[in-house]
């Protein structure tokens, strides 16, 4: 026989006028390989049909089904319920536009977010469909795709602590973002026209060093090591201007 | 994040890349002084000697007279660039500590506990400033005099601890920001960090002993 599992869940329907933000509880038994997508799947089906909470490919890949769990925003879809003690406690993540209980609007802060650091080549170069794509040493391409992995579910943006303060910060995730387009020699941007986008206290000098982006990532980005990076060429980028040279 | 619906957008300029660099800058010097400032005080357990032939040292040079006033310019600098992360607003405030409450996570707290330790040290480190430096020369039997008189002696007891945390912390904090502490070495280093504390710590305590039993 398996645990008896015990979730508290928020609850909360913005567009219901009656609707107040409250914690409902549920049980379960804990069957062989739960995850949390397969409890809140049950709680559902079996207890009530009302809850509210995302879910897309169930193999950590789509990064819809991100939430709070026990205090930390993890993915649902990933988490087995045996790594949990059997009092179980899911909020919604911070930060993000609140569709209701469980889910959460990452797409629009996505959008935006992908839109003001320009998240794509920026080359002036237009594309042959005949030619063969330009080669590019492997060593590179792998340090690439290393960033390129991140799934956008927003556990980096939730856990951050200035992120949760200053809604202006653009986050860890869109910190990436740039380190990656910089790594690429098919963008053309130059550190001038990254530092436009970063070098403020919205960008990289807004971040504390807190480190929760990287101890929280469930796709174990290397972030700190990139906030890091990012950090010093940035600085480097405005002391450079400040006495013109390079 | 704010959806940015501003048509003309302004170049964003250098100034908060340059704050950055001021409020790591002064912090590094800060604490490379915090540490000296240490070893000169604890030079007393060496006997009383040592503490005065160091400190008249400092003052024949003018160190003391000169880099005195500095230091505390550079506390103030570094505390108002700090300051420009600090959570001041309400709703900031009672946005952060339910975020650490609700995170469990080591390194949020360590940065509540370093923001909560420099506004203590803002004020305690400038009386502390104040008051030695209106009376100098320095002496072995002046600072024990001090001491002794059982309200400095409470009052270095909050003092001690609370530098040597923001300190500690913010030396570990500089690197991880500035990607000198990296994800291969950072438990080392934070062990490492703890471990310093805990011996500025300490041999803060046995100095604050060494006062309190040296004749006046």
């Amino acid at each position: 026989m398996g645990r008896k599992l015990k979730f508290n869940i928020f609850r909360y329907n913005p567009l219901d006028s009656n609707s107040v933000p409250h914690t409902d509880t549920f049980h379960l038994e804990e069957t062989d390989s739960m995850t949390l997508f397969i409890a809140l799947t049950r709680i559902r089906e079996e207890q009530d049909p009302s809850l509210q909470f995302d879910f897309c490919c169930r193999a950590g890949i789509c990064g819809s089904c991100a939430m709070v769990i026990n205090g930390r925003p993890d993915l649902a879809c990933k988490t087995l319920t045996k790594e949990l003690p059997t009092e179980i406690t899911l909020m919604p993540l911070p930060v993000f536009k609140l569709i209701g209980d469980l889910s959460v609007d990452t797409g629009t802060w996505f959008r935006a977010m992908n839109e003001k650091v320009g998240s794509w080549i920026h080359t002036d170069k237009t594309m042959d469909p005949n030619v063969e794509e330009e080669r590019m040493d492997n060593s590179l391409a792998e340090e690439i795709y290393e960033l390129e992995r991140c799934v956008e579910c927003g556990c980096c943006v939730a856990s951050c602590g200035t992120a949760n303060m200053r809604e202006d910060f653009i986050g860890a995730v869109a910190l990436n973002r740039i380190a990656r387009f910089m790594l690429d020699p098919r963008d053309q941007r130059k550190e001038r026209e990254y530092f436009e986008v970063i070098g403020t206290d919205e960008g990289i000098f807004g971040c504390m060093g807190l480190l929760a982006c990287e101890d929280v990532c469930p796709k174990d980005l290397p972030l700190q090591d990139q906030l890091g990076i990012l950090r010093r060429k940035m600085g480097w980028s405005a002391v450079k201007h400040l006495f013109r040279f390079g | 994040m704010a959806i940015d619906t501003t048509i003309y957008v302004r170049s964003p300029g250098v100034g908060s890349a340059l704050f950055d660099w001021i409020q790591m800058l002064t912090g590094v010097g800060l604490i490379t002084f915090m540490w000296s400032h240490m070893i000169l005080v604890a030079s007393v357990n060496l006997g009383a000697g040592a503490m005065d032939t160091l400190a008249h040292f400092l003052e024949a040079t003018y160190m003391a007279q000169v880099g005195g006033p500095l230091i505390g310019a550079t506390f103030l600098l570094h505390f108002i660039l700090a300051a420009r992360k600090v959570p001041f607003r309400a709703e900031q405030q009672s946005t952060i500590w339910k975020h650490a409450r609700t995170l469990h996570h080591l390194d949020t707290w360590l940065w509540l506990i370093q923001a909560g330790t420099a506004m203590v040290i803002l004020i305690m480190g400038s009386i502390h400033m104040w008051t030695v430096l209106t009376d100098l020369p320095i002496t072995a039997a002046k600072s024990a005099a001090r001491i002794q008189g059982g309200f400095w002696l409470v009052f270095y007891l909050i003092l001690l601890p609370m530098v040597e945390l923001h300190v500690g912390i913010g030396f570990y904090r500089i690197g991880v920001k500035w990607g000198f502490i990296k994800r291969s070495n950072r438990k080392g280093l934070k062990r490492f960090e703890n471990i310093l504390t805990g011996i500025f710590i300490l041999i803060g305590l046995i100095t604050l002993i060494r006062f309190m039993t040296l004749p006046v």
